[in-house]
């Protein structure tokens, strides 16, 4: 007799019983009773589901049989992934000391075992989706109507998306860049587990490709008039698929169209695909795996919007990406305060953060009963090198097409005009940069730096982050001066001169990047031991409201005794 | 006309304002609370609307009670008529799609839907810009983003505005959109005020404005622990009165988490600095001696 009788419940009910069955002959019984009552096909299939589970269990490889001096580092890795018996992953670390005695292979196998006793008691925990109108009684329509959420529950996703921004007909760089850095990361990802790639902590796992086992790819999406001839050129530069949609109304970026061509792209051939789009030959998962995008003005709002819309998450203007496992304690993401979970194939999205003063790794993590697929980063331009074009590289090109609603061109572009190439800070003798020193008397201390900049013969005036993003109030006649045109570092311009000269600049690395080039490099800072001065050649220690009218008038005078003379007889 | 501008306070990112701990995380705890520097072009943006087509400015945050504050700054800004503070410790840790939820039922709690909404570009502390557009996108109305123009057609229900496109080669875009529509401003908005009348109305409202900023302020320090309900200009919304889901909000409805922050690294040492002291006139002459090659001839 079985414990359960499936005639007697109903499937909600059944479905978490069932999962403590661990007895394939006494499945097949309640198979038999289903069968012989109700013969409900939901019922039917979740005791065959169970069924088969326990049947694959029962053939896993006898672990203690496995001789680790013949093994490989991965295959061991690979091979205690799927052993949950604490006993016999000690005698599996057992046989490792007394044999090879490798460190790495002792790491996996200790691991594993934090793994597996560190959730000892709620491993298992069976978490049971609560519908929101049980949960809140309290709210008469909660957001479960998903008025603005199509949500997915063990959606099946792959291969990596990256948007290529063209302007012009042109792909730009850091379309050029992501593909490269998709490339890299995709090859490091479908490589077997032994094969790490990218430097540093910020390295790629080697996956061995999807659950499957099959390799997973580099999808490149170009939306625009006249973009098929760019499809070679994404390939070249490391896309195994390019998908593109050309529409003689979308020669300028629009949002909503551009989003709503994206997003039925990522669902197409999916479970959430749209009208005529259910079979596509090119794709059979639901959703991407993960989706990059350029951090220019069009395309940070591309990627909010189209993640926005597959109910995903995203981080914005990375720096650094890379693909491993993360192991997450946050109960948003458990279910189950208290708990540790690892959560495999993590895209980790490196940002710097708070205005610069740090760089913060974001993760986009599924939480219980609703995934948050793709994982979406964009990408700060030159983040990452271009790579060298592989004109021999094959792939596959897919022409989409679709019904664009003329709703979605409501915001029209009746005029356009390239900018000047706007203030450009390289190519000049001198570059005088302030920082947050101006303080005091922001507005001052502006001013008392361009005084410097016109007592030179070329010298152009730049800003560090810090200025940007504090809330100063300039007053009117310098508040032009002030704006990200004029910032050097690493989400700014990038300046060599002769002579770079930093005024109340304190040194992150960000602004280091910008200006390291420079061939002297002055400093002047009120702080004797500011980050600057290890990358300055004079340091200056003083304040620059004294020190820059007294560099002023020296330069204007020729000569600093002379400017001294002059200014006691002021 | 009426205009809904959504602003944030965030930590007072000024040299000597910002606190750090030992292990040099940033403490927001101890770091003053301002509004987002970017959120002032917002505030013009709208303040321009309303000077120039009259009508209504409600400002909306989210955030704890402390914002409050914010909101008092943002109304002698923008000339604001109504406040409302989204306020609930189940929208707390939001990420930029929790937070775009949250705001956009604020929205659509309003009495009165708006003809413009406003908001700024990245805050200081997210630094996303994510969060204006996914408000559109829950709203769905016409989203114009990085504005740095605006004009606005009430008798068409038009509005017109000039974009920064920053990419390889910058470009401003002039775009046209139906009303309602959604205004992301840039940082390099700017307002104007050609006609004499604008800027006499500007000075009228500024009077008020100032006044009814000043009456919130009376009223905040008069009991800043109770939840306000007697100030009519000011509302506070949690997520039972905007009917949210807390599962959808918040961090729980948040898909991103922060798994870890590091401090930028410090920047290893390249070079060997002469120190210069600023009144030694022999050192300060060395360093000169760099700079008079480059000086501007006469």
């Amino acid at each position: 007799m079985v414990e359960i009788d499936p005639t007697e419940l109903e499937i909600a009910e059944l479905g978490p019983k069932i999962r403590d069955v661990d007895d394939a002959d006494e499945l097949r019984e309640m198979l038999e009773l289903e069968e012989g009552g109700e013969d409900r096909a939901p019922v039917r299939t979740l005791i065959e589901d169970r069924l088969e589970k326990v049947e694959a269990d029962d053939e896993e490889v006898d672990a203690d049989s496995l001789d680790l001096s013949e093994m490989t580092v991965a295959d061991i890795a690979n091979a205690v992934r799927d052993i949950e018996d604490v006993d016999v992953l000690e005698r599996l670390l057992e046989q490792e000391k007394d044999g090879q005695d490798r460190k790495t292979a002792k790491d996996r196998i200790e691991s594993q075992i934090e793994a597996v006793t560190g959730g000892d008691d709620d491993e298992e925990v069976d978490l049971e989706y609560v519908p929101p109108e049980e949960k809140h009684p309290d709210l008469d329509h909660p957001t479960a109507d998903k008025q603005w959420v199509e949500s997915m529950e063990d959606g099946v996703y792959r291969d990596m998306w990256v948007y290529c921004e063209t302007q012009h007909g042109e792909l730009i760089d850091v379309s050029r860049e992501m593909l490269g850095k998709a490339r890299e990361m995709m090859d490091g990802y479908n490589a077997s587990p032994d094969e790490t790639s990218g430097a540093g902590d910020e390295t790629t796992t080697g996956y061995g490709g999807a659950e499957d086992g099959t390799e997973e790819d580099v999808v490149a999406v170009i939306v625009g008039e006249d973009v098929s001839e760019l499809a070679d050129e994404a390939i070249a530069y490391g896309a195994d698929r390019v998908v593109y949609l050309e529409d003689h109304r979308l020669g300028r970026f629009r949002h909503k169209p551009y989003t709503e061509i994206f997003v039925d792209m990522a669902r197409a051939g999916g479970q959430l695909a749209s009208e005529g789009h259910e079979d596509v030959d090119w794709k059979e998962y639901d959703e991407p795996r993960y989706t990059l995008f350029p951090a220019t003005n069009n395309g940070r709002d591309l990627s909010a919007l189209v993640q926005g819309e597959l109910d995903s998450g995203l981080a914005s203007d990375c720096s650094g990406l890379y693909i491993t496992d993360a192991m997450i304690s946050n109960p948003a993401k458990t279910g189950v305060p208290g708990d540790s979970k690892e959560f495999d194939r993590i895209l980790h999205m490196k940002r710097p953060d708070f205005s610069g003063f740090e760089y913060s790794t974001i993760l986009c993590i599924d939480k219980p009963f609703r995934d948050f697929h793709p994982q979406g980063a964009s990408v700060i331009p030159g983040s990452f090198e271009v790579p060298e074009a592989d004109e021999e590289r094959e792939g596959e090109v897919v022409e989409y097409q679709m019904e664009l609603d003329e709703d979605w061109f409501s915001v029209d572009v009746t005029e356009y005009d390239a900018l000047d190439s706007g203030i450009d800070l390289t190519g000049h003798d001198v570059v005088v940069a302030m920082g947050r020193g101006i303080q005091d008397d922001p507005t001052e201390g502006i001013e008392l730096g361009l005084d410097l900049v016109d007592a030179f013969d070329d010298a152009a005036f730049g800003l560090s982050r810090g200025v940007i993003t504090s809330s100063y109030s300039f007053d009117g006649h310098v508040e032009q001066y002030i704006g990200e045109d004029r910032q050097i570092g690493e989400s700014g311009q990038v300046v060599e001169p002769d002579v770079y000269i930093a005024a109340g600049i304190s040194g992150a690395i960000q602004h280091k990047v910008g200006m390291d080039e420079s061939d002297t490099i002055i400093a002047i800072n009120t702080d004797p031991d500011a980050d600057i001065r290890d990358f300055s050649d004079y340091y200056v220690q003083g304040d620059l409201f004294e020190v820059l009218p007294k560099l002023t008038r020296a330069v204007e005078e020729g000569d600093l005794a002379a400017a001294a003379a002059e200014a006691s007889d002021d | 006309m009426r205009s809904v501008v959504l602003t944030k306070g965030v930590p007072d990112f000024r040299e000597g304002q910002v606190s750090f701990d030992e292990d040099g995380h940033l403490e927001r705890g101890k770091t003053p609370t301002v509004m987002n520097p970017n959120d002032k072009y917002a505030l013009r943006a709208a303040l321009q609307t309303k000077v120039r087509h009259s009508g209504t400015v409600s400002l909306m945050s989210m955030g704890p009670p402390g914002y409050m504050e914010v909101l008092q700054e943002g109304m002698r800004d923008v000339y604001a008529d109504d406040l409302y503070l989204l306020s609930d410790r189940e929208m707390g840790a939001a990420d930029t799609w929790a937070t775009a939820m949250t705001a956009a039922t604020g929205i659509n709690n309003l009495d009165e839907a708006p003809d413009l909404v406003f908001a700024g570009f990245k805050t200081a502390d997210g630094e996303t810009g994510h969060t204006g557009p996914q408000t559109e996108w829950c709203l769905d109305m016409p989203l114009i983003t990085h504005v740095i123009s605006l004009d606005v057609d009430p008798e068409e229900e038009l509005v017109r505005a000039k974009r920064l496109v920053e990419a390889e080669t910058d470009e401003i875009e002039t775009v046209e959109a139906p009303m309602p529509a959604f205004i992301v401003t840039d940082p390099e908005f700017e307002a104007s005020y050609h006609r004499a009348e604008h800027r006499l109305k500007h000075k009228d409202l500024r009077e008020t404005t100032q006044d009814r900023a000043d009456e919130f302020g009376e009223y905040l320090a008069d009991d800043a622990d109770e939840e306000p309900t007697d100030w009519d200009r000011f509302s506070m919304w949690n997520h039972v009165d905007l009917n949210l889901d807390p599962d959808y909000i918040g961090l729980d409805g948040s898909p991103t988490i922060v798994a870890g922050v590091d401090p930028i690294p410090k920047a290893p040492s390249e070079r060997e600095a002469t120190p210069v002291d600023p009144d030694d006139e022999a050192e300060m002459e060395q360093l000169v001696d760099e700079l008079t090659p480059y000086a501007a001839g006469d």
